[in-house]
């Protein structure tokens, strides 16, 4: 039992962020890393390595790399390095992870991030450098989602990668079938096309409105780049004849996104509740010219459509729960399946959630993984770099190589070991997070109460039950309570 | 044997994704709902999924697979539900949308399984239910590999409804994004209907749309998806599937299919018995509903003189009236109520085959599938149904279904996978007779009886036919005869076992004499051995045919027998009397033991007991006899070999290798099943012979042998299986040792439960200890148990039965008298004088076991023969049948044959072979009658029992056919 189980974020809900961010102030980017341990998930371990980085990138990598003489320097033979998880897909973070509309790609989840959420600060502990926040599934399009690091005063200062992908949804929810649903989101396609259509129509018959709807949302129609660029481009399997006559600037921007889905210039988390979705999925993914850029994010049985998948080529999310049960129609026998090593079975391209914020984070889900007799490269990539090119972004997180944004995080022990705790994060160059600075995992683990916290309810001192003598107060004065692993 | 075929062929079709399976499939009776009835023997011949040829005389390709169900299966076409709950779900927000597909609500990664195992394997799938127009319907296969194929019509249909189902569809809104001051946030616009002519309105707007008319206004009411799809369904002539309940919605249902000229299917159809005339001028197709709700609490359906009840009439009326109407189960039924649903639509004289057509064929054909499937015609898609009567009698059970030609259901795999720790693995079986004799005298002409996991179930004229459930025909059936006293079972042994050493130690699960007896008859034997002392034999009832050791015996012991008589006559009835006197006394002891302990409460606190106790706690008189047996173990010649045993126990601590001789028990597990594993070994210096009987290995006895040095007895043998070879180490009565059986091998731990081979040849004298219970000081002292004095006891409290051998007339009254004086009904054995003093012992005997001797002539009479067994029944006294006798005993059925040609009423010859045999030997909880929750041990006759013509054509034991 590893004491990051029992952070419970809600519990220690009174204290300042402030206080994490200490250091992160002071940092310029330049930091050199000396652990003993360098999993870099980018060819072999590195024993005693040292990490480089210089401008928040990673500028090298290697055994005896040499360190500049104003560099801050972390020094630690006893940590291992690595380049910290990556969550591939999550609805936490956000004020809250669901919308009425249900189709609504003109949202985007920047709106709803809220930097100060405790989440963000569980993440770290839990060392993770990057989210890939996307509306919840309870919508049919969902609105544009959004890559982060869990760190930062502001959601710019946090983002990583904007326009991450749209949400969409595949699978029946609450309210709506199966059948139901599919109708939608065809209907959803068959609206942009019918609404390019008009505008197509419009420009013809010389019908401003599309032009006034621009100007009042923003855009200048009649600005070189808004007038040139095309109304329908890239790789889209279904096109309109005569849309060079429309300029993009005409787009309405609540239809944008969805163009640029087609288009093949976003991609799309298309979340499938089982293996009969997952059909649905493939279909409209190609069906509408963006198969090459889905990821589905299982969930349920979706698993049993694995040849389905391996077929179309896209790579997966897993759902957090792994395990499958499913009884024997014949006899009534349990059935279990492990849904990680299906995939990896069939060479498909997967990561994995976290199923909460704490004790079941992305290291505890890749070391079930381990558990289950799956290959341990495998497990790490589908937490690290695997996640990362799902992502689009395995040449910036998921490995420490050159080149590679300055993100490091340094664990006491092996990461997907159930005693080793995350010690520091480094993010983009600066430390974020100090394990030895940490307000609440101190007073959770060790006892030592934050400034101003009220003792209410809690005896001063306790009577030792076999000598009857009252114990010492606890204090923060050299009575650290000994890590219980 | 069909079982073992069935299986077969589940294991041949495992083989993913064929395009389609090869196999003929047999069976007494084929419909094929394609004009023709197959009677006397027919074959279905499908190859690739395809059926090529149906009929009688139909050459089977060389080398097809042929799975043969028996003259009494029926095989028909895969049923087709026309209407299932699949696809359920709530409609969109439109009254009318064609875009919600009801293929995109299959999940073809599901198991179908609920609705394969009643025959069905086509289903439609409705997109949703509750609009006008929900969408479009589909029709799928329940089995087969994943993919497009298992879609028969992914658009088979629009469906919909103009009952007050689809009046609830709420108001449609479409918020505005972003709402501004300009635009506003809108309002919510009523959608039609709200009434019936509203219904028939918005479908009259749906056909012009369709058309092209009003398309402005239609659009702006209906949405702009509309048109394309209408238009598309129009085109393409696809039926259109409205539901109409009441004799109003389908009247405006005809007119509106006249006037507009729509493929207009008429769904549900409840009432359409009142409009029956008119449905079927308009030549409209009609898919018959049965609105029932199984498995909910009824609803209410209205007071009023004006309310419609739901008839389930409507398809008699029409097919009277010449239409093909589908039969289908309500949407809260399921698909897998096909056959319910059907049956309960044979309503107002729908008949059997018409209603077969109903739910294959035109089902079909109404789906517009009628092309691929519901028929079993050259062409046709290989789905078969087989069951085990006429699909549309209530309560054929399944007996499989496949799909393209590949198995999907088959009721045997099911019997096969169920739990291997499950204590029996019989599926059910239905026993449909034309005389069942209940053994009480009670004939249920016809009759059947349904037994389950070794018990019967329920007996009547007509029973249940649970999933699964094999059916068997025959002439008479008739519980197993009881033998009520006999050998079987004992090997020749004229030695007498110990009274002390159960005689359920000797049992060994039925070898070919066993079953040949239980083939004649005769399924349970009152076992008892050739000799023994006078103070008292054990009984055991047993079934010697039955293969699980678990269910062989039925209560060891069930009586015990005395002799009265003595060589010197005035010794005559002594021991007898000095065995009850004895027993009295025990049995006052523990009457007052039980008062004391009734009266008894513990003290609170309970100190820990001292740590000799119970030597001096146990009863005196045991532990002497115990000592006496050890220091003297020679008492006679039986105790020879145990001797040797014990003299070498005695020799100190360390104990050098010792025989294996005796038996050897433990649970083997292999590929994660467990089975009860036993070995019975003989060891004659240093050769080990035996037998091995395991489930998991063989259904037979294996024999093993080898050859011990030291602790270690390696032993081999062969089965089906492959070799057989036993490795390890017996030591202290623990053997551990690795059971190796072809390619597969098992860690079993197997105990020593015995020190002998127990087949009565020789015997153990161990005694068996009695549980030592802590008692807390104060506490009543257990009286002990005395295993001689004991079932006088269980007598006694009438809950055993005493036999005695008893001859002349005076010692049968004296003998009575006593027995009536401790309050027992003794059963007479012997007893050649019993029919002289008939009012003397009438109702005072538990019944009497005659001689074998039937034609009894006694010479003071004349030589007119008497038939004492016919004489005593007569005087109500029960009599039974027994052998003295091992295999002898399947003669018993010719011995009661013989007394009914003497004049012994059939009835009571009958209810001497079973229920009063069961009486006397005080087992008749248990066997001995037709009766549910008794021992499912039941013979099939070609005649009626008694007969001597009769034979005996299937038996069944604890449920289990014995072949």
């Amino acid at each position: 039992m590893s004491m990051k189980q029992h952070i419970l974020p809600g519990a220690l809900a009174c204290a300042a962020l402030s206080l994490l961010s200490v250091d992160a102030l002071a940092g310029d980017g330049k930091i050199a890393i000396k652990a003993g341990r360098v999993i870099t998930m980018n060819g072999a371990e590195i024993k005693d390595g040292v990490i480089v980085i210089e401008d928040g990138r990673i500028k090298e990598v290697a055994a005896g790399a040499a360190t500049r003489w104003d560099s801050e320097l972390l020094d630690h033979p006893e940590l291992t390095a690595f380049p910290g998880f990556v969550e591939a897909h999550t609805n936490r973070g956000m004020d809250r992870p669901n919308e009425n509309i249900e189709v609504a790609p003109f949202l985007d989840v920047r709106d709803s991030i809220d930097p100060i959420n405790f989440y963000f600060e569980d993440s770290l502990r839990q060392g993770i450098v990057a989210l890939n926040i996307q509306q919840g599934p309870m919508c049919v399009v969902g609105a544009q989602g959004r890559v982060v690091r869990p760190f930062g005063m502001t959601v710019e200062d946090m983002t990583i990668k904007p326009d991450a992908g749209l949400k969409i949804v595949a699978g029946s929810r609450m309210g709506r079938s199966r059948a139901t649903q599919a109708m939608m989101l065809r209907k959803s396609f068959a609206d942009v096309e019918r609404y390019l259509a008009k505008l197509m129509q419009d420009e013809k018959d010389g019908k401003d409105a599309a032009k006034r709807e621009a100007l009042f949302q923003g855009r200048d129609p009649e600005k070189p780049e808004n007038k040139e660029g095309r109304a329908m481009e890239g790789v889209a399997k279904w096109k309109l004849s005569g849309f060079e006559i429309v300029g993009r600037g005409l787009v309405d921007k609540k239809q944008e996104p969805m163009l640029r889905l087609v288009e093949g210039k976003l991609m799309a988390f298309v979340q499938c509740d089982g293996a009969a979705s997952v059909h649905l999925a493939l279909e409209v993914a190609r069906h509408n010219g963006f198969l090459a850029n889905t990821v589905l994010v299982l969930d349920g049985d979706s698993f049993k459509a694995v040849d389905a998948i391996a077929e179309a080529g896209v790579p997966v999310v897993l759902g957090p729960n792994m395990v499958w049960t499913e009884r024997d129609p014949l006899n009534g026998k349990e059935n279990e399946t492990f849904i990680p090593s299906v995939f990896a079975g069939k060479k498909v391209r997967f990561a994995l959630q976290s199923l909460n914020s704490t004790s079941q984070s992305l290291w505890f889900q890749a070391a079930t993984c381990v558990s289950y007799g799956l290959d341990r490269e495998t497990a790490m990539a589908s937490v690290t770099s695997t996640a990362a090119d799902i992502l689009r972004l395995g040449k910036r997180v998921g490995r420490l190589a050159p080149g590679f944004d300055g993100n490091v995080v340094l664990a006491s022990g092996d990461p997907l070991s159930a005693t080793a705790r995350v010690e520091y994060v480094v993010l983009d160059g600066e430390v974020v997070y100090d394990r030895s600075k940490d307000p609440r995992a101190k007073q959770l683990l060790e006892g030592v109460e934050q400034l101003g916290a009220a003792q209410q309810g809690l005896p001063d001192e306790e009577v030792d039950p076999h000598s009857g003598q009252k114990k010492p107060a606890k204090n923060d004065k050299g009575d650290k309570t000994e890590k219980k692993d | 044997m069909r079982f073992l075929l069935q299986l077969a062929a589940s294991a041949l079709c495992a083989a993913p994704l064929c395009a389609g399976g090869s196999v003929a499939l047999r069976a007494g009776t084929i419909h094929t709902s394609d004009g023709a009835v197959h009677t006397g023997g027919a074959v279905v011949v499908v190859v690739d999924g395809k059926i090529v040829a149906v009929g009688k005389d139909v050459a089977v390709p060389a080398g097809l697979r042929v799975v043969d169900y028996g003259p009494e299966a029926v095989i028909v076409p895969g049923l087709v539900a026309a209407d299932s709950s699949y696809g359920d779900g709530q409609g969109g927000g439109r009254t009318a949308d064609l875009l919600v597909d009801a293929v995109d609500g299959f999940d073809q990664h599901q198991s179908y399984l609920f609705a394969l195992q009643q025959g069905v394997t086509s289903a439609y799938i409705a997109p949703a239910r509750g609009r006008l127009v929900a969408g479009r319907g589909a029709v799928v296969k329940l089995a087969g590999p994943v993919g497009p194929e298992r879609v028969i019509a992914a658009s088979a249909m629009v469906h919909g409804t103009i009952t007050a189902e689809a009046r609830a569809v709420r108001g449609w809104w479409e918020p505005p994004i972003p709402a501004t001051i300009d635009v506003g946030l809108g309002f919510e616009q009523a959608q039609l209907p709200k009434s019936l002519i509203g219904a028939i309105v918005a479908l009259q707007e749906l056909a012009s749309l369709g058309k092209g008319e009003d398309v402005a206004r239609l659009e702006a009411e209906y949405g702009p998806d509309l048109r394309a799809g209408l238009v598309e369904v129009l085109e393409a002539k696809t039926p259109w599937r409205i539901g109409a309940d009441s004799a109003e919605e389908i009247r405006a249902l005809l007119a509106f299919a006249k006037e507009s000229g729509l493929p207009i299917v008429i769904d549900g159809a409840n009432q359409a018995a009142l409009v029956a005339e008119e449905v079927a001028k308009s030549g409209l197709a009609v898919v018959v509903e049965a609105d029932y709700t199984p498995n909910a609490a009824p609803r209410d359906q209205g007071k009023d003189a004006g309310d419609d009840w739901r008839r389930y009439d409507a398809a008699a009326e029409l097919a009277r009236r010449g239409v093909a109407v589908a039969l289908a189960p309500s949407p809260s039924m399921g698909a897998h109520e096909v056959r319910f649903a059907a049956t309960l639509l044979r309503r107002g004289g729908l008949s059997a085959d018409e209603a077969l057509l109903g739910v294959t064929r035109n089902a079909a054909e109404v789906l517009g599938v009628g092309r691929r499937v519901g028929r079993l015609a050259p062409g046709f898609d290989g789905d078969v149904a087989v069951f085990a009567g006429h699909p549309m009698e209530s309560g054929s059970a399944t007996l499989a279904t496949w799909v393209d030609g590949e198995l999907a259901f088959s009721a045997a795999d099911r019997a096969a996978a169920r739990e291997p720790g499950a204590r029996y693995q019989s599926g059910p079986i239905v026993l449909s007779v034309d005389e069942l004799h209940v053994g009480d005298g009670t004939v249920l002409s016809p009759g059947e009886l349904l037994m389950r996991d070794g018990r019967i179930v329920e007996v009547g004229r007509k029973v249940g036919r649970p999933s699964g459930a094999m059916v068997v025909r025959g002439k008479a059936a008739m519980p197993g005869m009881i033998d009520a006293l006999g050998h079987l079972g004992l090997e020749g042994s004229n030695r007498g076992p110990a009274q002390r050493q159960s005689m359920s130690r000797i049992v060994e699960p039925g070898d070919l004499a066993d079953r040949k007896v239980a083939m004649a008859g005769v399924t349970t034997v009152g076992l008892t051995p050739r000799s023994g002392a006078r103070s008292g034999i054990p009984v055991m009832a047993y079934k010697p045919a039955a293969d699980d050791l678990s269910v062989q015996v039925v209560d060891d012991p069930c009586a015990v027998r005395l002799s009265w008589s003595a060589a010197n006559r005035r010794e005559s009835g002594r021991g007898v009397a000095e065995a009850l006197k004895k027993a009295a006394d025990y049995a006052k002891k523990w009457t007052e033991y039980e008062a004391k302990l009734a009266a008894y409460s513990p003290p609170k606190a309970e100190p820990p007991p001292p740590p000799l106790p119970e030597k001096k706690k146990e009863e005196a008189k045991k532990d002497g006899e115990e000592k006496k047996d050890e220091a003297k173990p020679a008492e006679g010649e039986k105790k020879e070999e145990p001797k040797k045993d014990e003299k070498k126990k005695k020799k100190g601590e360390e104990e050098p290798p010792k025989p294996v001789t005796g038996s050897w028990e433990g649970k083997l597990a292999m590929d994660g099943v467990e089975a009860r594993i036993r070995l019975l070994l003989v060891e004659d210096s240093g050769k080990v012979e035996g037998s091995l009987r395991c489930d998991l290995v063989s259904a037979e006895l294996v024999s093993v042998s080898g050859a011990r040095d030291g602790h270690k007895a390696p032993l081999s043998g062969a089965c089906a299986a492959g070799a057989i070879a036993i490795e390890g180490e017996a030591k202290d009565g623990k053997w551990k040792a690795k059971v190796s059986v072809g390619a597969k091998a098992a860690e079993v731990e197997l105990a020593q439960t015995s020190t002998e081979v127990l087949v009565a040849r020789r015997s153990e004298q161990r005694k068996e200890k009695d549980e030592k219970k802590d008692e807390a000081k104060g506490a009543p002292k257990a009286p002990g148990v005395d295993p001689e004095l004991e079932p006088l006891r269980r007598a006694m409290m009438g809950e055993g039965a005493v036999l005695v051998a008893v001859q002349r007339e005076d010692e049968i009254v004296a003998c009575v008298d006593l027995f009536e004086s401790h309050g027992i009904q003794p059963v007479l054995v012997g007893a050649g004088d019993a029919w002289k003093v008939l009012d003397r012992i009438q109702g005072r005997v538990a019944g009497v076991l005659l001689s074998q001797r039937i034609q009894y002539v006694d010479p003071t009479q004349g030589l007119e023969p008497i038939n004492r067994y016919e004489q005593l029944a007569a005087a109500g006294i029960p009599v039974a049948f027994h052998s003295l006798a091992e295999e002898g005993a399947a003669d018993l059925p010719l011995m009661a044959a013989y007394a009914v040609s003497q004049g012994m009423g059939p009835a009571a010859a009958l209810r001497a072979l079973t229920s009063d045999a069961a009486r006397i030997l005080a087992i008749d909880d248990k066997v001995g009658l037709l009766a549910a929750g008794m021992d499912a041990d039941v013979l099939l006759l070609d005649g009626a029992p008694l007969e001597p013509a009769t034979s005996v054509l299937r038996a069944f034991v604890a449920g289990k056919e014995i072949r």
